[in-house]
């Protein structure tokens, strides 16, 4: 069996318009399959013999199937949805606030990233308990300076205290973290005394201790840096520094609220903290005498020396401000700075114009409200992340760059907000885009003429009267109404009623 | 009411093929041949007509087809607008109504 050379051509020339269907859209493949099948089926009894083969006319059968392709493309571009002007789509309400998430998500990233950030979230787990009092020398400038010597702390542990409960003392070290003399990666040991986690009621799980050996307990970041977050060091003995301790516990991130970092606490006896260095004295008080006197208050107590000296005792609640704090406040004088950045108004249709719809109007505060919505996390992660960049900076280094910088984005933030809503067409959101010539300069005493921006669905803020011809009536001779850059076709129109519709024609 | 729609430009091509069809050549291939046209160039013309409602198209019923013996053919007519849009194109291209005559105007 032998396959006619007619019908072989016949059958190519089906199989080439098979393959320039595959670029019709789906729903008109069909029709446009029929068409072209038959018109084929028309052309070959047209230029085709009866009787054996005609290459010319297999050449005009196989050029008419090729115009098929174009015919297809062109179905293709007529189904594609027409390409909107940038100004337009990136302006729409939606992309506004897939944008602001957007931003929330990536700055929520990079605060999962930077271990200062964490570890400042982290602190959300704790709370200072009340009473707890960080008392310094008054002479101190800053309250991030060491200024109670081990004897001054000894000497008021041992007398009879009539506000305070209880004393703990700590002082920091900077040490190597492996005694050698060669140049090591340095630590901060804080040599405490053994009572410091109880009086700040940490939450630390300490192991008993039964060797002669001090006991440590280890920051997070060191048990991961330095032990590999080996979960079994609770109880062995390691070397930190110039001292062999046993590990009692690790500390929580984000638990250490007192002045000075610190990557591990050891935990010595009294007697072991008479150094050269001075040290920080935490006091517990539940007297209520003491509730009177605040947050910051100055005492007079007796130094070794045989002397009184004057003290300050600072509330830990109160020093240990957190980050939300700070934003609170940055919020607040934000919104204070507000109106002298811009105005308040949101753009309302002028008097006298059409008013907008109940469910126009809530769409848009509602709008608004979601933009602000998202910007406060945003403002609050962004400064965040911007003050817990660098770990190295101090804690009144970070406060200064979280309180400036979320003060900063959120003033303009707002800014932003207000503009952006002004900007918006009050019926669709839509970005005010294209300009419109509304009315005529020959009835200048009469009604505003002048130039105004519409959005795409012909919607806009004129100043249009109520007597003028809505929408859709038949304009009056010599009128002018032309919205420029916009198409003319009628069905780029409005999707909205008449009603929401404002008038072109004046 | 008065069209606020303005009356499309035609192309000459456009302009002949809307003039094919108001002569009654009705389907693709018949435009073709009168035309002179390739396929690539009429298919493609008449979806833009009838996208902007200048010509519609139909199917030929399956009986006239069948007692036929040939597949139903698509044919196309011009609409309103396409009518005025013609006379507009004929005042542009006056040879238009030479090239491809309408009967009408033929027996005129």
């Amino acid at each position: 069996m032998t396959l006619r050379p007619a019908l072989a051509f016949h059958l190519l020339c089906l199989a080439v318009l098979r393959f320039a269907s595959l670029i019709v859209p789906r729903a008109q493949r069909r029709d446009w399959w029929r068409e072209w099948s038959a018109e084929l089926w028309h052309v070959r009894q047209a230029c085709t013999p009866d009787r054996g083969i005609s290459w010319a006319a297999e050449r005009e059968v196989a050029a008419f199937c090729f115009g098929a392709f174009q015919d297809a493309r062109c179905l293709r571009a007529q189904s594609a949805p027409a390409a909107m002007p940038r100004a337009t789509t990136m302006g729409s309400a939606s992309q506004c606030l897939l944008l602001l998430t957007g931003l929330i998500i990536a700055s929520l990233s990079v605060a999962a990233i930077l271990p200062g950030v964490r570890e400042q979230f982290y602190q959300f787990r704790y709370h200072v308990p009340p009473g707890i009092l960080l008392i310094q020398s008054a002479r101190a400038s800053e309250d991030a300076t060491p200024t109670i010597s081990g004897e001054q702390f000894l000497l008021w542990k041992a007398r009879r205290q009539q506000l305070f409960t209880s004393f703990a003392f700590y002082q920091i070290d900077h040490e190597p973290a492996i005694n050698s003399p060669h140049s090591q990666p340095k630590i901060n040991i804080a040599h405490a005394s053994t009572n410091l986690f109880q009086l700040l009621k940490l939450p630390i799980p300490v192991a008993p201790n039964a060797t002669n050996l001090p006991a440590v307990i280890l920051s997070n970041a060191l048990w991961r840096n330095k032990f590999a977050a080996n979960p079994s060091l609770i109880g062995q003995t390691v070397h930190l520094g110039k001292h062999d301790a046993v590990v009692a516990g690790i500390a929580p991130p984000g638990s250490w609220r007192l002045p000075g970092k610190v990557d591990a606490w050891l935990l010595e006896p009294d007697s072991s903290l008479l150094s050269a260095h001075n040290g920080f004295v935490i006091a517990e008080t539940s007297k209520p005498e003491t509730k009177g006197f605040g947050g910051h208050w100055r005492m007079s107590a007796p130094t070794p020396d045989g002397t009184v000296d004057d003290f300050v005792c600072l509330a830990l609640i109160d020093r240990t401000h957190t980050v939300n704090d700070i934003f609170l406040f940055a919020i607040i004088l934000a919104c204070l700075a507000l109106p002298a950045t811009t105005s308040l108004p949101l753009g309302e249709y002028r008097v006298g114009s059409r008013k907008l719809t109940w469910p126009a109007r809530l769409r848009r505060w509602a709008f608004l409200t979601s933009k602000i919505a998202l910007l406060l996390p945003l403002v609050y992660l962004v400064s965040i992340d911007l003050a817990y960049l660098r770990p190295i900076l101090n804690h009144d280094t970070s406060d200064y760059i979280q309180l400036i910088s979320s003060f900063s984005i959120c003033l303009f933030g707002l800014r932003w907000s207000l503009r952006d809503q002004r900007q918006r067409c009050p019926v669709c959101l839509g970005k005010l885009t294209h300009p419109a010539r509304v009315g005529q300069p020959s009835r200048n005493f009469l009604a505003w003429n002048g130039t105004e921006l519409i959005c795409l669905g012909g919607h806009g803020l004129f100043s249009t009267s109520p007597s003028y011809p809505p929408a859709g009536s038949a304009p009056s001779a010599g009128s002018t109404s032309t919205p420029l850059g916009t198409s003319s076709s009628p069905k780029r129109a409005s999707p909205l009623s008449t009603s929401e519709r404002l008038s072109l024609t004046v | 009411m008065p069209e606020l729609r303005p009356e499309p430009r035609l192309s000459h091509t456009a302009a002949m093929i809307l003039q094919a069809v108001n002569a009654g050549y009705v389907y693709g291939f018949s435009i073709m041949e009168m035309t002179g046209l390739p396929s690539g160039t009429v298919y493609p013309a008449m979806r833009r007509l009838e996208r902007d409602e200048l010509i519609r198209s139909h199917w030929e019923q399956q009986s006239i087809a069948d007692a036929e013996q040939r597949p139903p053919r698509k044919y196309y007519k011009l609409t309103r607008a396409g009518r005025l849009t013609l006379e507009s194109s004929r005042k542009r291209y006056p040879l238009l109504t030479k090239l491809i005559p309408s009967p009408q105007e033929e027996s005129v």
